[in-house]
């Protein structure tokens, strides 16, 4: 629920003296977001994205930066941060596993998954195993209902998932999850970038 | 770029054909099931079998059977192999050069792929997504460049106005009007924005075009940036579908590479840019003027319409917004003309509709099928019917915005207005199947809590009235409920529906109207007034 708001008192917000929106994302934020829009606070959810994909989550600190470097009040990131449940302003696991909880992945028991990753990993939906290596939740629809139950494992999805599969598949994961990537995804040479 | 150089392009592709071609599925469903292994081990038999200059694999989008995956098929014969394993494909490759194989096959009249009438999944299994080279042989970008190069913005217009074609997104509205309300505005700059958020559980079409065939919404947005004045073009796309997104980014770079896209569109005056934009997570950004807030980088809520965006959209300037799949109309209705597509269809709904069957049928997969085709011959006929022969108790069309269809309903032919008739919406295209053994509140249940999570919160009525809703629908489900429950129900119905900001709040209560007025006895059968201590009484309401 986008509108429930939490408490976010808290007492100590951790500060480094390195910044996180470095350089060289600054760079990236200018050279190619700038140009592609009419103002610079229409860049914000793109370097909400930018700063999760380089940290796996979104520090206040880091907020507190995006918000500056594009000449926006903090608060109004803040706002804009919290609406969207991508976001991930707690630091999460390096693998992130969504089960699809909708409605025909629920027709094809993906409640099992769920209960499979519980048991497996010992957490609770949107809890991190102590290790910081997993992270649970469940999604809404997923696009792949035809091949329900389906979750989404970081950028990868797994379809026609059992139990089985899913424990299988957890034990699989590479230590880096850089190294984890859908195999269906192959660029001739001069389109990388 | 000149006409001479496209249609070199294309021959150049085709010449780089082999006569033999094995096009493998690799797009989401397929891949799940293995089809990347089995695409590398036919690679390596079709190369140890010394075989390479007559046969080669290739890499497509969807061809749709999901429920029969991998699939493979082969030209120039067309057969479709289904569930193909690693362990066939020195069989495979034996028998499409002459020899024999044990793989199955999918009858081409089986009533699945014999229904289907393709325009905007006509390349999408002939294609490889990830090559514009591709695209451009299956008459790619011809479109665009007649356009640019030999019509007014007005002609096409006229042309999209004449075809019928109304929008794909749920609504319904006709596209052209729409055209033609952006195109009549002043203003130095209008932009262009395609809806791909699809969120609708049970909806997957969408993603299935854009994996598929991206290059054909690159083109359609071209050409309607043409047509209303546009320079700028956003596809607003789920963070969710990570693939979809990876084949939309390579497309855009090469569409920038060949001139498809940027300044001078084809040695025209045309200039057009397209950006992709991925969202983060919200359902709401769906509806339009959320989606624009969330471009201009802010919460993802939506404002009162009007105005609309047509006159006020992105940073106050005019916007033109459609969804994929209305997009992806666009080049073949341009290219094949609006008389064409308008004899397509049924009177007030033209061309066709792709929808995803999904839940508990046996052919899951996407169905592309003139608009009119009944829901007697998606579900049953081509879908199969329920899997391990159960029957058929309800179809969920439109999602959280649309309605439960019972099975005696299933006459009633697909188009917008004949499924508003029955208290459900066209929507975007999911089609989810229940059986027997669903219960119906529980169904109800659930696409309130969807809209309950998925409401922004700006507006009391959807706010705290799906909360209420759903509090009610629990209260039902596990017994608790009582007669004045239902009639509670029913009021806020009314309310939510009446006084909603936008067509979240407006449309959430649809499924539980119509799981009411189809299924009201499975919700009295949970009343306590109608069970004591969990037993059903003998009570005379309730032995009906
Ligand atoms: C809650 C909500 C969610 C919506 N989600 C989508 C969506 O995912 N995709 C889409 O194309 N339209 C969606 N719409 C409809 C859009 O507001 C808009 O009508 C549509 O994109 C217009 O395109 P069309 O005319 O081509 O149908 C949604 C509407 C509402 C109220
Ligand atoms: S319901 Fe799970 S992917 Fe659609």
């Amino acid at each position: 629920m986008a509108w429930i708001a939490e408490n976010r008192r808290d007492p100590q917000v951790k500060t480094s003296d390195t910044p996180y929106l470095t350089d060289a994302l600054k760079a990236v934020l200018r050279d190619r977001y700038f140009p592609r829009y009419p103002t610079k606070r229409a860049v914000l959810l793109p370097a909400l994205h930018l700063i999760q994909h380089t940290y796996d989550w979104i520090p206040t600190q880091a907020l507190q930066e995006v918000a500056e470097f594009l000449e926006i009040a903090p608060a109004e990131a803040l706002d804009t941060a919290t609406f969207y449940e991508e976001y991930w302003l707690k630091p999460k696991g390096k693998y992130l596993i969504g089960v699809c909880r909708s409605l025909a992945c629920e027709l094809c028991q993906s409640a099992k998954l769920t209960d499979t990753v519980r048991r497996k990993l010992g957490i609770e939906v949107g809890q991190t195993t102590t290790d910081g290596r997993f992270t649970l939740i469940e999604m809404e629809c997923l696009g792949s209902c035809g091949s329900a139950p389906v979750a989404l494992t970081n950028e990868v999805l797994q379809e026609n998932l059992t139990p089985e599969k899913l424990e299988k598949l957890i034990d699989s994961l590479p230590a880096d999850p850089h190294d984890f990537k859908d195999p269906g995804i192959t660029w001739p040479e001069d389109d990388k970038h | 770029m000149e006409l001479p150089e496209l249609h070199q392009i294309a021959e150049k592709e085709r010449a780089s054909q082999k006569p033999i071609r094995l096009r493998i599925c690799v797009a989401a469903g397929c891949q799940s099931s293995g089809s990347l292994a089995v695409k590398k081990k036919l690679e390596d038999t079709v190369k140890e079998a010394g075989l390479s200059d007559k046969v080669q694999v290739v890499g497509v989008g969807c061809l749709k059977m999901c429920s029969q995956g991998p699939l493979v098929q082969a030209d120039p014969t067309q057969t479709l192999y289904a569930k193909v394993d690693e362990t066939q494909a020195a069989g495979l490759v034996g028998a499409v050069n002459g020899g024999h194989c044990h793989c199955a096959t999918v009858d081409p009249n089986d009533p699945f792929l014999a229904h289907q009438f393709s325009i905007v999944l006509e390349n999408s299994g002939l294609i490889d997504p990830e090559r514009i080279e591709s695209y451009i042989a299956a008459e790619g970008y011809e479109g665009l460049y007649h356009v640019l190069r030999e019509k007014t913005p007005t002609e096409i217009v006229e042309t999209v106005i004449k075809s019928g074609l109304r929008g794909r997104g749920g609504a319904g509205y006709p596209t052209g009007l729409k055209w033609a309300l952006v195109a009549k505005m002043q203003s130095p700059r209008k932009f262009v924005v395609c809806n791909a958020d699809e969120g609708d559980p049970g909806a997957f079409m969408d993603r299935s075009v854009l994996e598929s065939d991206p290059h054909r919404i690159l083109e359609g947005m071209a050409i309607a940036g043409y047509a209303i004045g546009a320079t700028q073009g956003y596809i607003y796309v789920r963070g969710e579908y990570p693939l979809a997104i990876k084949r939309l980014q390579g497309a855009i770079r090469q569409a920038k590479r060949l001139g498809m896209l940027g300044g001078h569109i084809f040695e025209s005056p045309f200039d057009f840019n397209i950006d992709l934009r991925i969202g983060a997570g919200a359902f709401v950004c769906g509806e339009e003027t959320a989606l624009m807030a969330s471009i201009e980088g802010r919460r993802g809520q939506p404002r009162p319409r009007p105005p609309f965006p047509a006159e006020s959209g992105l940073w106050g300037q005019p916007t033109l917004i459609n969804n994929v799949e209305t997009f992806a109309n666009i080049p073949t209705l341009i290219r094949k003309g609006a008389d064409w597509f308008s004899a397509i269809g049924t009177e007030k709904s033209k061309g066709t509709k792709v929808f995803a069957l999904a839940g508990k049928i046996t052919n899951t997969g996407l169905i592309e099928v003139p608009m009119g085709t009944t829901l007697r011959r998606i579900v049953e006929e081509m879908g199969g019917g329920v899997e391990n022969g159960g029957t058929v108790k309800a179809v969920q069309t439109g999602g959280p915005s649309g309605g439960c269809i019972p099975a005696d309903k299933l006459d009633t032919p697909v188009d917008y207005e004949s499924l508003a008739a029955i208290g459900s919406i066209m929507g975007s295209g999911g089609m989810i199947v229940m059986d027997q053994s669903t219960n119906m509140v529980d169904v109800a249940r659930f696409f309130m809590e969807f809209c309950m999570d998925e409401s922004c919160g700006k507006c009391a009525p959807c706010r705290a009235g799906t909360v209420q809703m759903y509090r009610l629908l629990s209260k039902i489900r596990e017994g608790r409920g009582t007669q004045q429950d239902i009639d509670m129900l029913n009021g806020l119905c009314d309310l939510l529906r009446n006084t909603s900001l936008c067509g979240l709040g407006q449309t959430a209560p649809n499924p539980t109207l119509s799981t009411l007025r189809y299924f009201r006895h499975e919700y009295e059968q949970l009343l306590t007034d109608s069970t004591v201590n969990g037993q059903l009484p003998k009570h005379p309401a309730n032995t009906t």
